[in-house]
C-alpha cells in the first residue's frame, strides 16, 4: 500500500489535468485514474515538469527503438527490484 | 516485439552478465585469470572461441580467465554466456545495451566497461550510448521514487496472454 494517499485526477489544478491528457496519449493506456507515477509527479511541477521532459527525451526514438528503450527501462527496474 | 520470447532473453542477458560482473568486481583483484596457452587444449579451444566472438581482442575478459582455472566449468559458462549473448528474437547489439544498462545499474565497474567497449564495437554510436544513459539514469530515478512510495503496479493486470512456444518446444496446451 502506498505510504501516501495518491490524490485522483479531479483534486489536481487544470494544468496538471492536462498533463495527464498528454500522459495518457504517451503511454497508450487508459486507465480509471493516471497512472500513480504520473499522480506523483503531478504532485510537484517544478520536479515533475523537467523530470518528465529528461523521460520522454530519453525514452523518444533516436539509433534505439521505443521498444528497445522500454526494453532497457524493463532491466533497470528488474535489477533495481522494483515492483511498480 | 511481440510475445514473451525477447523477455525470456533479455532475462538471459541480465543474468549472466550480472554472474559474469560479480565475479569480475569481486575477484579481479584477488585471483589471477589463466593466461592464454597456459592451460589444458581445452581452455585453448574456448579461448580462440571467446576471441572470435568479441573481435578478436589479445585479453580474454577477466570472468572468463578466472573460470578458466575449471576447464569445464569455463566451457559451460562460455556456452551459456554465448548464447545469451547471440543474435536471436533480440538482436546482440541491443543484448549489449542491456548489459551495459544492468552493469551501470548494478554500479559494476567491469561490466560497464566492458559493455561499454563491446556496444562501441559493434556500431553503437555515442548519441546511441547516451540514449541507454539516459533510459538507465531516468528509470533509475522512477525506480527508487516508486519504491519510496511503495507504488502498486498500474498494469498488473494487463499483460497479455503469450500462445508462443519456447525455443525448441512444443505449444502451449
Amino acid at each position: 500500500m502506498p505510504t501516501v494517499r495518491l490524490r485522483d485526477a479531479e483534486e489536481y489544478p487544470e494544468p496538471a489535468r492536462r498533463a495527464f491528457e498528454l500522459s495518457k496519449q504517451w503511454f497508450g493506456y487508459d486507465f480509471p485514474q493516471p497512472a500513480a507515477m504520473t499522480r506523483v509527479m503531478a504532485w510537484d511541477p517544478h520536479f515533475g515538469g523537467p523530470h518528465g521532459r529528461a523521460m520522454k527525451r530519453a525514452m523518444t526514438p533516436g539509433e534505439f527503438s521505443r521498444g528497445e528503450k522500454e526494453m532497457v527501462a524493463a532491466v533497470v527496474s528488474g535489477v533495481n527490484a522494483c515492483g511498480y | 516485439m511481440a510475445g514473451d520470447a525477447p523477455w525470456y532473453e533479455a532475462a538471459m542477458v541480465v543474468g549472466v552478465t550480472n554472474a559474469l560482473n560479480v565475479v569480475a568486481d569481486g575477484l579481479g583483484a584477488l585471483m589471477t585469470p589463466a593466461k592464454p596457452g597456459a592451460g589444458p587444449s581445452a581452455v585453448t579451444a574456448v579461448y580462440d572461441d571467446i576471441r572470435a566472438f568479441y573481435g578478436g581482442p589479445a585479453e580474454i575478459p577477466l570472468p572468463f580467465g578466472l573460470a578458466a582455472q575449471d576447464p569445464r566449468y569455463l566451457g559451460d559458462l562460455w556456452a551459456a554466456a554465448k548464447r545469451a549473448f547471440s543474435d536471436n528474437q533480440l538482436g546482440r547489439r541491443l543484448k549489449t545495451s542491456l548489459a551495459f544498462a544492468v552493469s551501470l545499474t548494478t554500479r559494476s565497474a567491469f561490466g560497464t566497461a566492458f559493455h561499454l567497449g563491446e556496444m562501441r564495437r559493434l556500431g553503437v554510436g555515442e548519441g546511441g550510448i547516451m540514449e541507454v544513459v539516459g533510459v538507465t539514469q531516468m528509470f533509475s530515478s522512477y525506480t527508487k521514487i516508486a519504491d519510496t512510495l511503495q507504488l502498486e503496479p498500474d498494469m498488473g493486470d494487463i499483460a497479455p496472454v503469450d500462445r508462443s512456444p519456447a525455443p525448441d518446444g512444443s505449444p502451449p496446451t
